[in-house]
């Protein structure tokens, strides 16, 4: 028996473009000093990335495709990372060999890095109504003359849409370089490109600007409200303000809802017209009949997929505001100070209400990964024993 | 703990009116408040916050009854006195309360498709409709100066010094007391003799009055500001049964607050401090607790100008007390002092471009329920003025008043230790809002441990301790930006619960931090973070049948509840499971005969205290009998407090530990360490613990139906501290983190932390008789403590961090312009350093020791160590008055005992003054000594630190020689980076002492400052990108292309030491090659920028020969981990032979690949080699790496590449069992450089191999070398090429097994400038390798033989050459090297790469590949095509399918 593990130390959560470690483990369980350990011997083991697309048979109709995978399918000997799982592979970086030959003596264990950039051009982690797209780190092995074996690593990856390709060859790249000074420029590389993304990301979410919108139904104007920036982060919270004071019509109720919608595109609906899948994401539920201003805040999960577009599908972020207003502007009452009699003022009991909805279009972006793992729910870590 | 968050709401009343509210007074469970103006009485609820109703008075009732001035609510909400200016008690009827009539109910459009905003189980959010009565006033008719609500009675303290006591029913008719203060006994304490009524009360009455119903008395503050507390002796209060105590020397008291569940008593001041007094128990006197002050160190322009206290304000839950001045603002503190917020500093009073703002006046202020929210009832004119000009910018206002009151509601959210203090929520943090959980996310050990590394170090400011992030490593990289994120994960309350059971009470998280339960007004719900889903009870009735009273708490994976049930009218202990719905169906219920005031879980044991002061322990068992778990539950102990208890409502927290004291039994077995050994109780900030009791006969409680389980009767309490706010005890054990898993952690508020740690015998000695068990040592942090994590000897917290939003929007200031946008941010702190300080100064040096060494693999133990040095240093080197006992030297030799010693001290002393030098040096030793030590130690960054130290404490010259030797070491040791900064170090010292004369080490000269203020940007270029490095290697370059022209004589000097530094740099060149050290070379060359092919060509035919081929080809494989060939298939036919082969290769390659590329982060700078002296020195340097990275000492490489120091931090536990298998992991670990040398086609994801296939793939992969080692030899290739050093190019093509290489040099042989010495050389070199060949490597047959043309006609060559050679050697060297000339020169390394094909005529086609291609159309050189071919051929079995 051997035992594989494979394990992300950075964690579970990757933004495209970076590179991904992986630490695959094997071990030959058996004590050396047990009379039955014998040595083990693998044949050989590879790794893979694929990225598994997935969509729901009643909201997208995908085109007939040649099933090309079956291919030799039934041969043990065919490595197809995906063998086995739903829907179908839209993406796999080429296998990469961690070794032929393995043998292992009781007790003995090795582990290889496994290293592979996340490729940009793909779909960010996500898990929609309609639409899934997973991606999974796949290390096959095989014994000799067995059948081969699969372990997978789930992982998260999450798209900065709209970067900036690397301004390669930089400056310093040109000239070809001493093969002695190689490595680590090679490594600085990679680490520019995660810096940027991030320094990008920081740039563009941390960006104050405010946005003023007069709230105004049919019958006059209900508040005013304050968003001071439309782009954010994961993990951020989308702050915005009330200001009740300068309506003119009561309002009851308000609530602010955090929503991704995510819209098949055209020529992929199942039915002309269908409609947008929304999902909620946290709301926050307010009365604020006598209330001159306030404010909301709604964190963005840091589970959730940023807003992105593929051929498919695409997934937009908004605010879905609700407001129950009262029908009649009433004008706050005013007490006079020299009445004769003690008066008692008291709320009325009923109100006739309206209820409209707004929405405001927002952007979710990408965060550092590091951050996201800490919430994942994937381990980054999985074994199984061969 | 609480926490200020957001913006405050801002209220508005719907009515108009001249008047403004000034009074807020909750109803006793802060549903309905109360509003005061002149003459009308409003209520408003608390959520949703709006107007029920408002009672206005007519004139002839303001006329006849003066003003309202002040009210309190009948504690059942069915009345409200109202106080007048005239001395009335008006009492108001609060009426419909109960019954459902409902206000603001939404009526919503008939027919048309009804929105409902509000789902859930209840309508809309409806305040209850109630109405005001009033009815017969009582005249008292003298002012009345306070009221005060008791359970059956109200309390009115009149202006003339009279105390009446009037009955709620019946109010003025009977059972009216009127009480003369002047009849009332006071005393200092209770014991003096009863005096008779003090004389000089006369004329004084009672400004304000609170009752404390655990102190049962009065806390006063009289008119002429002198406070008191009045305790009645018997049940009622009658005029001669009281008696009063003075708080001594105070006179200006101006109001109070007290604390029911602490037994304090707050006073304010005229002064602007709050006194926060206890009542002693003995003695019954008043004792000085803490004092609330603002501090002149952080508030230094607010201190002492804010006026007298005027409001103070506990929270519900008695933990904070919110405090407010004459001058306006808001602080809150915790109940032992510390203090948590002020707005009456920073961005509070700033506005963002820095002028000041006008502090927020508040006439009157209340909390709301549990504390969520603080209303305040700002100051009339301040908001009037301001509403004025709004209404002047509308220009709608009427002329004159009209305007609707505003009320500010300020939002809050608190620890849930302040209400639920089990034991799971003091490991995790967990913060409550009213509508949301915040929780830290991810592992807080990763997290924290880093992100304090970077905060709270520094006493000072942070900034000189600061460590800058090691740059390079993605995965610090990682944790750094993390560092930068201080979020939450927040969850918001499920609504449906949240909006039927506002408001939340108890919240409570599992030990993992995974689940989170909360309970409202009714029921509970519980919330997963791993699906993300809460929990709600699917039967409504039974939520609401069910009120959660004692806490709720995690046990494994089932929810403890303490709670009442409402059908059966009985309080019960639930245990609810977490995986099934959440239905009594699956709940498991106890019976429980008292209520419970408070909840906890040990182990398997819960802990409950009840009402009537008993501590009920309970066992849990989980049982797997039915379909479902359950848990069974069993009464095991009860213990009656009531002797020491004297109310309930004082138990803050209970707990059961493991800690115990020794009393004189040890515990036989180690196991019974865990066990429940004694209970902690947290009486009003009294710390009592009881343990078991060992010393008696093991007699068996009676009442504990236990069948096999023995429990012990407890001892009388002990008290163990006072001023306690929190307690963390762990019930896990770690043999080697005794000292901290052992040790009891209490915050004590202002007084910081203490920890009772316990003292431990070394090596199972005997203990010293003196040396008690336990020791209690506090010591100061500067964050409010939330979490002790146990392992990591770190604190975690949270602080109040605010945002200014102003600016923003134009002339209409929102509120938001007015407030800062407050966030809560995780905190942590080490502490490690104060303990192992104060165990120090006690003597307890081994103890310190021990504990250090148990966390001495703790990521920041260096920085402990470096603040332990700091510390001591700063405090004892400016100390004025000599310190007769300094603990400097027992510091420094503590710190001798671990390794970073050198480290520790150096990095202490660039941080600190150079004035303080002297002294710190004199303490732990000479810098010198030092620095030669670091150079033993192979430390080879410490050792430039010390230079620094050196430079500024020595002469020149010593520095000079100590910079030489450190020079030395560092190129032997490929420390490139240290290299080129000792470069411009020695250039830096050389042109000082042109310029300056001879400096003293007393006084700074600037030249050395140069060097130093060098070094500091180094140190901070560390933190910076990259790129800063590349540049200074470019610098560098230039430096080297000189020579200067003609220039001044400071050129002359720059020239003698470039001179000088040029004489080491071709010595070390020299050397490398002598040890036939060729990659070492390599590397040394391009990191330097050393123009390789010039001193080559001068060294041609001296150092750059070849002695011995053999050996030169051997350690050429072994230092590029080039395989020896083998024989093909064909020849070996045994495949066992062949596998055997191929192990001992591959064994080889193990050690070197995995010290080199994984252990040591750069590959180039440590390469293998031969001699076993070698071996130990590179040994050592991957392990003093390995030490290094996790210092991340200041002084890291910043060349060494990100993910190879990730990985160093990760795998040094397991750098054994790392190894790297076959041939194939070389290219593996350097796929970041070429990792598609197994690219297949886009397409085709299929791979599969045969037995057959794949012997053939090792068999490739076997014969040849990684290819970055390909690329360097074919470059070095070039080099030698280039230089004319024959014998390298024939090695080096041996090795490359590169036919046309060898075929090139012999045929070159025949030209006539090749002295005959090189030609002998290579022949008998070639002779000697194929007579090597034949015995120990048959691998290269094959290719010798492709060569023996060559060969043949080289050896008949030779020996027609010997003659003439003889002649004219020296001609010929000088002919050669004039031919050569240009390369003498120094060109720019850049240039060496290319167009220098030209002068040998060599094409070398391989030297494109170094561009980064490593996919090339081999079309050039045949040997290059098999190379290429054994690459295709790897990856053709790869597609095959």
């Amino acid at each position: 028996m051997i035992e594989v593990v494979a394990s992300m130390a950075r964690g579970p959560v990757f933004l495209a473009g970076e590179l991904m470690e992986c630490l695959i483990t094997f071990t030959n369980p058996m004590s050396h000093l047990s009379t039955s350990a014998s040595s083990e011997m693998l044949a050989w083991a590879s790794a893979q990335i694929h990225c598994q697309f997935h969509a729901s048979e009643n909201r997208v109709a995908l085109p007939a495709q040649g099933n090309k995978q079956d291919v030799q399918a039934d041969s043990d000997t065919v490595l197809i990372p995906s063998r086995g799982e739903r829907g179908q592979c839209v993406l796999d970086t080429p296998p990469k060999i961690l070794f032929c030959d393995l043998r292992l003596d009781p007790g003995e264990s090795k582990t290889y890095s496994y290293s592979e950039m996340v490729p940009v051009d793909g779909p960010p982690s996500f898990r929609g109504q309609a639409v899934k797209y997973v991606y999974k780190l796949t290390i096959g092995c095989q014994r000799v003359n067995s059948p081969i074996k699969l372990l997978r690593v789930p992982f998260r990856v999450l798209v900065l849409q709209g970067m900036p390709e690397p301004p390669f060859p930089q400056d310093e790249e040109v000239s070809p370089s001493n093969p002695f000074l190689e490595e680590e420029e090679a490594s600085r590389r990679d680490a520019r490109a995660l810096e940027r993304a991030l320094d990008m990301l920081m740039v563009t979410t941390s960006r104050r600007c405010p946005h003023m919108f007069n709230i105004t139904n049919m019958r006059g104007k209900v508040a005013k409200f304050c968003i001071f920036k439309t782009v954010y982060r994961l993990g951020e919270d989308v702050v915005g303000t009330f200001n009740f004071s300068e309506g003119d019509i009561p309002c009851l109720q308000y609530s602010v809802s955090l929503q991704s919608e995510e819209e098949i595109q055209e020529q992929y609906q199942r039915r002309p017209g269908q409609a947008i899948s929304v999902t909620g994401h946290g709301r926050h539920l307010e009365s604020c009949l006598h209330t001159a201003s306030s404010h909301f805040s709604l964190p963005v999960p840091l589970n959730v997929t940023p807003g992105f577009s593929t051929d498919i599908v695409s997934l937009r972020w908004r605010l879905h505001f609700e407001f129950v207003t009262a029908r009649d502007p009433t004008e706050a009452p005013t007490v006079l100070q020299n009445q004769s009699e003690d008066t008692i003022w008291a709320g009325a009991e009923h109100v006739d209400v309206d209820t409209f909805s707004w929405n405001l279009p927002i952007k979710v972006l990408p965060t550092n990964p590091a951050l996201a793992s800490y919430v994942s729910q994937f381990t980054g870590t999985n074994s199984i024993r061969i | 703990m609480y926490f200020l968050t957001g913006w405050p709401r801002r209220l508005l009343c719907p009515l108009r009116s001249a008047e403004e509210p000034f009074y807020i007074q909750p109803s006793s469970q802060r549903f309905y408040f109360a509003l005061l103006s002149e003459t009308q009485l409003s209520i408003w609820f608390s959520r949703p916050s709006v107007l029920i109703v408002s009672y206005i008075a007519s004139v002839k009732a303001a006329a006849q009854f003066g003003f309202y001035q002040k009210a309190e609510w009948k504690p059942d909400d069915s009345m409200i006195a109202v106080v007048t200016a005239k001395g009335y008690i008006l009492l108001f009827d609060v009426l419909g309360g109960r019954d459902e009539k409902s206000l603001y109910e939404p009526v919503y459009p008939k027919g048309s498709p009804r929105v409902k905003v509000t789902t859930g189980y209840k309508e809309e959010q409806c305040a209850p409709a109630l109405s005001l009565e009033m009815k017969k006033p009582v005249d008292l008719e003298v002012p009345i100066t306070s009221l005060q609500s008791l359970q059956e009675d109200l309390l009115v303290c009149t202006a003339d010094g009279y105390l009446h006591v009037l009955h709620w029913d019946g109010l003025g008719s009977n059972g009216h007391k009127a009480i003369c203060l002047t009849t009332i006994p006071f005393s200092l304490d209770l014991q003096s003799a009863r005096g008779g009524p003090s004389l000089d009360l006369e004329g004084v009455y009672i400004r304000c009055m609170e009752y404390c119903v655990t102190l049962d008395g009065f806390a006063v503050v009289l008119s002429d500001g002198r406070l008191g507390f009045i305790t009645p002796l018997s049940s009622s209060i009658t005029a001669d049964q009281l008696q009063g105590v003075w708080a001594a020397d105070v006179f200006d008291g101006t109001c109070v607050a007290v604390n029911n569940k602490y037994r304090l008593m707050a006073f304010g001041c005229s002064s602007g401090s709050v006194l926060v007094y206890m009542i002693d128990t003995t003695t019954g006197s008043m004792q000085l607790s803490h004092k609330l002050e603002l501090t002149p160190k952080h508030y230094p322009d607010i201190y002492n100008k804010t006026g007298s206290v005027k409001l103070i304000c506990w929270s519900p839950d008695y933990s904070v007390v919110m405090v407010t001045w004459e001058c306006g603002g808001l602080s809150l503190w915790s109940v032992f002092g510390a203090h948590l917020i002020c707005t009456l500093g920073e961005d509070f009073a700033y506005h963002s471009d820095g002028t000041k703002k006008d502090p927020l006046k508040i006439s009157s202020m209340s909390w709301g329920a549990e504390g969520y929210h603080l209303w305040v009832l700002p100051y009339k004119q301040e908001r009037r003025k301001q509403e004025e000009e709004q209404q002047d910018v509308e220009m709608i206002s009427p002329p004159h008043p009209s305007l609707q009151a505003g009320i500010l509601q300020f939002h809050f959210i608190k620890s849930a230790l302040t209400v639920n203090p089990c034991t799971t929520n003091q490991e995790q943090v967990l913060l409550h809002g009213e509508d949301r959980l915040y929780l830290t996310c991810g592992d807080p050990t990763q997290i924290h441990s880093t992100s304090d590394t970077h905060s709270h170090l520094h006493p000072r400011d942070g900034s000189p301790l600061h460590r800058p992030p090691n740059p390079d490593s993605s995965l610090s990289q990682g944790l750094s930006t993390l560092l930068g994120h201080k979020h939450w994960q927040v969850v918001q309350i499920h609504s449906t619960y949240l909006e039927s059971n506002w408001p939340i009470r108890f919240a409570a998280i599992d030990s993992v931090g995974q689940c989170i339960a909360v309970a409202g007004r009714r029921g509970f719900a519980h919330y997963s973070l791993f699906t993300r889903k809460w929990k709600l009870f699917g039967n409504v009735t039974q939520e609401q049948n069910m009120t959660v009273t004692g806490g709720l708490a995690w046990w494994n994976n089932f929810v403890v509840v303490a709670c009442y049930n409402f059908t059966d009218q009985q309080e019960q202990l639930r245990i609810y499971q977490r995986s099934s719905n959440l239905d009594n169906a699956f709940a498991s219920v106890t019976k429980l005969h008292s209520d419970t005031l408070l909840l906890n879980v040990f182990r398997d044991m819960v802990i409950l205290f009840r009402s009537d002061c008993s501590i009920c322990l309970y066992s849990l068992e989980k049982r797997n009998d039915g379909p479902n778990p359950s848990v069974s539950v069993e009464l095991l102990q009860e213990v009656s407090m009531s002797r020491y208890i004297p109310h309930p409502a004082l138990v803050v927290s209970v707990t059961l530990t493991s800690v115990r004291t020794e009393t004189g039994i040890t515990l036989k077995a180690p196991q019974q360490a865990c066990t429940a050994e004694s209970i902690m109780l947290n009486l009003a900030g009294q710390l009592i613990m009881l343990q078991r009791d060992r010393s008696g006969p093991q007699v068996r409680e009676k009442e504990t139906p236990v069948v096999n389980k023995k429990l012990l009767p407890f001892c009388p309490p002990v008290v163990l501290a006072q001023c306690v706010e929190n307690v963390w005890t762990t019930c896990r054990s770690n043999k080697k983190k005794r000292h901290l898993l052992e040790a009891l952690w209490l915050s004590c508020g202002e007084a910081g932390m203490k920890v009772w740690l316990p003292l431990f015998p070394r090596d199972h000695r005997k203990p010293h008789s003196f040396l008690s068990r336990r020791i209690m040592l506090p010591f100061h942090i500067n964050i409010y403590p939330l979490a002790v994590l146990f392992e990591d000897a770190l604190v975690l917290g949270a602080t109040n961090e605010t945002v200014l939003y102003d600016g923003l929007q134009g002339s209409t200031e929102p509120l938001e312009a007015l407030f800062p946008y407050c966030t809560v941010e995780r905190t942590s702190q080490i502490y490690l350093h104060h303990i192992l300080r104060q165990l120090l100064v006690r003597n307890l040096g081994e103890q310190a020791l021990m504990l250090a060494q148990s966390c001495a693999s703790l990521p920041y133990f260096p920085h402990v160590l470096e603040l332990m040095v700091h510390v001591v240093l700063e405090e004892e080197a400016t100390s004025r008055e000599p310190i007769p006992d300094p603990l400097l030297p027992t510091v420094a030799k503590f710190i001798t005992e671990f390794p970073l010693f050198l480290q520790t001290i150096v990095h202490c002393a660039r941080k600190t003054e150079y004035a303080l030098w002297n002294y710190l040096f004199a303490a732990v030793g000479n810098p010198k000594d030092l620095f030669e030590e670091c150079l033993m130690a192979q430390d080879l960054d410490t050792a430039a630190s010390y230079l620094i130290i050196l430079q500024n404490m020595e002469v020149p010259a010593v520095s000079r020689q100590h910079a030489t030797l450190l020079f030395n070491t560092a190129l032997e040791q490929g420390k490139w980076d240290l290299c080129r900064h000792m470069i411009r170090f020695l250039k830096a010292i050389g042109s000082g002492e042109m310029e300056s004369p001879p400096s003293t080490p007393s006084t700074q000269e600037p030249s050395s400052t140069g060097g130093f203020e060098f070094f500091r940007n180094r140190s901070i270029s560390l933190s910076q990108s990259a790129d800063a490095i590349t540049t200074g290697k470019f610098n560098l370059q230039k430096t080297f292309s000189m020579p200067t022209g003609a220039s001044a004589k400071g050129r002359d000097a720059e020239c003698a030491e470039n001179m000088y530094i040029d004489m080491m740099l071709w010595r070390h060149a020299r050397h490398l090659l002598e040890q036939v050290r060729l990659r070492d070379l390599g590397c040394f060359s391009a990191q330097l920028g050393f123009e390789l092919i010039g001193w080559l060509c001068r060294e041609r035919n001296r150092v750059a020969r070849v002695d011995d081929f053999v050996s030169a080809l051997k350690k050429l494989h072994k230092d590029f981990l080039w395989p020896f060939p083998v024989i093909p298939v064909g020849s070996l036919n045994s495949p066992l032979k062949n596998g055997r082969c191929r192990t001992v290769l591959s064994a080889q390659l193990l050690k070197s690949q995995s010290a080199d590329s994984l252990l040591n982060s750069d590959m180039d700078s440590a390469p293998p080699s031969t001699t076993p002296t070698n071996h130990t020195w590179m040994d050592g340097i991957g392990q003093r790496d390995k030490d290094m990275d996790t210092a991340s000492s200041a002084h890291s490489d910043p060349h060494s590449p990100q993910t190879r120091d990730a990985f160093l931090s990760l795998l040094t536990n397991k750098v054994e069992e790392y190894s790297i298998g076959s041939a194939t992991d070389l290219t593996e670990t350097s796929s970041v450089v070429d990792g598609d040398w197994t690219m297949v086609e886009e397409n085709s994801s299929a791979l599969c191999l045969s037995q057959a296939e794949l012997e053939h793939i090792s068999m490739e992969l076997a014969n040849k070398g990684p290819h970055k080692s390909q690329v360097q030899l074919r470059y070095l290739l070039h080099v030698f090429m280039e230089a004319g050093c024959l014998e390298w190019c024939v090695v080096i093509g041996l090795i490359l097994r590169d036919s046309n290489v060898i075929k090139q040099v012999i045929s070159f042989l025949d030209n006539p400038e090749v002295p005959p010495e090189t030609v002998q050389s290579v022949r008998n070199g070639l002779l000697a390798v194929d007579s090597w060949v034949s015995t120990d490597c048959l691998g290269y047959k094959p290719f010798l033989s492709l060569i023996q043309p060559q060969l043949q006609q080289l050896i008949e060559v030779t020996s027609e050459q010997v003659q003439p050679e003889a002649f004219q050697p020296a001609s010929q060297t000088s002919k050669l090297s004039a031919a050569e000339g240009p390369g003498g020169a120094p060109t720019p390394r850049a240039e060496d790469n290319r167009g220098v094909v030209a002068p040998l005529g060599l094409a070398l086609p391989s030297l494109e590949p170094t561009g980064g291609f490593p996919r090339l159309p081999s079309e050039d050189s045949p040997p290059e095509q098999t190379e290429e071919q054994g690459e295709e051929e790897g990856t053709y079995d790869c597609t095959l399918s």
